[in-house]
């Protein structure tokens, strides 16, 4: 970007409606991928709020959002941002470790997701499938929510830390998980050290955790000619420049921090995705008719079986637009940005809303109409515009495992059963409450298995 | 008319799906800092290879590769 002095820099303009202290916080609550649409709206491409004295600028439209997806951790810190997990993950753990520890630790984290890895994780999801549908019969209704919410917990428990592991100790897994997960609600980004019985269980679940994950990898080093295949293994095997293996703190922060990244995304995305399909039984009926051809001899839901389902992935990719489960990228500025003649000062949040983006009519012509067949993914006029795992360098690493999983789940689930809606269409909504978007509860579906 | 293949390093993160589908041609190495990345063996590799470097393009899951025609 062109040198300037800062003097001929303009600023970016301000989202009207700010109270006194809290700035826009209070509308930012109520429902923050409304307000971000406004922000976008009202202001343009770049569209400055205030979040309790954290002033940020929301960055929209394929240019800004390109720029801010390819500036580097240096310029632009995710750490910075993202300062509330670390009492989550741990201290000394990817956005607490000084930026070339960090690097290696995001590489070991992405090293378990490699192709040798996800073969065996396709193994592992689809008898995590088949054990869940066993308990069906031939009809029902479900609270698909809720039973993704438990499915994923459970493939996310298996691929990780292995099958005994999983067999043993999910029950225990759930509630430390479920105390950590309370530890990050909004207040958390405020001040995650302050002295509440919400944080205090967050600490004793995550010193718990470590405890029963040291013990596996206590044992897995005294027998360490066992293979396993799973995340563990990749995590206990990794190691920095200097040759030094990582700890039983760090091991239990990437658990963490991957049970984050991957859970509650995959969650939501396939209970969206559970709902689109009732709620579009043509598009559905096209889906399945592929599914029956590619799986025509039963074969099973291996990762070579999953990596080609066109209509399958167009369907999905399409959902990831309307229901993107990450509506919100955040990072901090470290040095003054010059963006096209704007100023965006050190010290200040950027911030760009995949949702409202994939819902911009330039891009997405009537965006609200459920569309598999709209140009998304793979055409180069769109790559900024449409971003449900973001783009650039610092990409979600987890997007090949989130769609082999999904396309898992759905493969198995279309052939046997067909689902519809139990409640009127229009009531299953976004649920915006938490950190990462959802259906509205209940989120019921009708089964019936299929002749 | 023979294969060209580029590579986007920037991209890369090292999932090392193209070494699955064609070691002729793709290695995955440690790079200084940060995530492991694509290395390409042969920028023009044989004609017979053509089916694998394509499925190793397609199936890379941050559509790194470029396979083009000189």
């Amino acid at each position: 970007m062109p040198e300037a002095a800062v003097s001929e820099l303009k600023l970016p303009p301000k989202v009207s409606g700010e109270k006194p202290g809290v700035g826009h916080m209070e509308e930012f609550d109520v429902n923050f991928a409304e307000f971000l649409m406004r922000c976008n709206a009202e202001c343009g491409e770049l569209a400055e709020y205030n979040m309790a004295g954290q002033q940020t600028v929301l960055m929209s439209g394929p240019r800004a959002q390109e720029a801010f997806l390819k500036t580097l951790d240096k310029k632009l810190s995710r750490a910075a941002a993202y300062q509330a997990t670390v009492p989550v993950f741990g201290k000394g753990v990817i956005f607490d470790a000084p930026p070339d520890r960090m690097k290696t630790q995001l590489k070991i984290q992405v090293d378990a997701l490699r192709y040798q890895n996800m073969k065996n994780y396709a193994n592992i999801i689809a008898q995590e499938v088949q054990d869940w549908v066993a308990e069906w019969g031939d009809e029902g209704e479900l609270d698909f929510l809720d039973e993704f919410i438990r499915l994923t917990l459970h493939t996310a428990c298996h691929c990780l830390l292995g099958s005994d592991f999983r067999h043993k100790m999910t029950e225990e897994f759930k509630a430390l998980y479920h105390d950590l997960e309370k530890g990050l609600q909004a207040i958390a980004f405020v001040d995650p050290y302050l002295q509440q019985p919400l944080f205090a269980a967050r600490d004793k679940a995550r010193a718990r955790l470590q405890e029963l994950i040291s013990a596996i990898i206590a044992e897995r080093r005294a027998n360490s000619d066992v293979a396993y295949g799973d995340a563990l293994e990749t995590f206990m095997s990794g190691t920095y420049k200097d040759g030094s293996r990582l700890t039983d703190n760090e091991i239990t922060g990437l658990v963490i921090a991957t049970m984050f990244a991957g859970h509650h995304t995959s969650s939501g995305t396939a209970a969206w995705t559970a709902i689109e399909l009732a709620r579009n039984p043509d598009y559905a009926a096209n889906v399945l008719e592929e599914l029956n051809t590619l799986f025509a001899d039963g074969q099973a839901l291996t990762f070579e079986a999953l990596r080609e389902i066109p209509r399958l992935e167009s369907f999905i990719e399409e959902v990831l637009r309307l229901h993107p489960p990450l509506v919100l990228l955040m990072r901090r500025v470290i040095e003054d940005i010059d963006y096209n003649g704007t100023l965006i000062e050190a010290g200040k949040t950027v911030a760009i809303s995949t949702y409202g983006s994939h819902r911009n009519p330039e891009y997405f012509p009537d965006p609200e109409r459920f569309d598999p067949d709209r140009p998304r993914a793979n055409t180069p006029e769109l790559m900024w515009a449409y971003i449900p795992f973001g783009g650039g360098p610092h990409k979600c690493a987890g997007n090949a495992f989130a769609l082999m999983q999904l396309k898992s789940i759905f493969a198995a689930l279309l052939t046997r059963y067909e689902f519809e809606l139990v409640d009127p269409p229009h009531t299953y909504r976004d649920d915006f409450s938490a950190m990462v978007l959802k259906p509205s509860s209940p989120c019921r579906l009708r089964y019936k298995k299929r002749a | 008319m023979a294969m060209k293949i580029t590579v986007d390093r920037e991209l890369c993160q090292g999932h090392s799906v193209c070494l699955g589908e064609c070691p002729e041609v793709f290695d995955v190495v440690e790079s200084d800092e940060g995530y492991s990345q694509v290395v390409v063996l042969q920028e023009n590799p044989p004609e017979e290879l053509r089916e694998k470097v394509m499925l190793a393009a397609n199936y890379c899951p941050n559509h790194v590769i470029t396979v083009s025609e000189e």
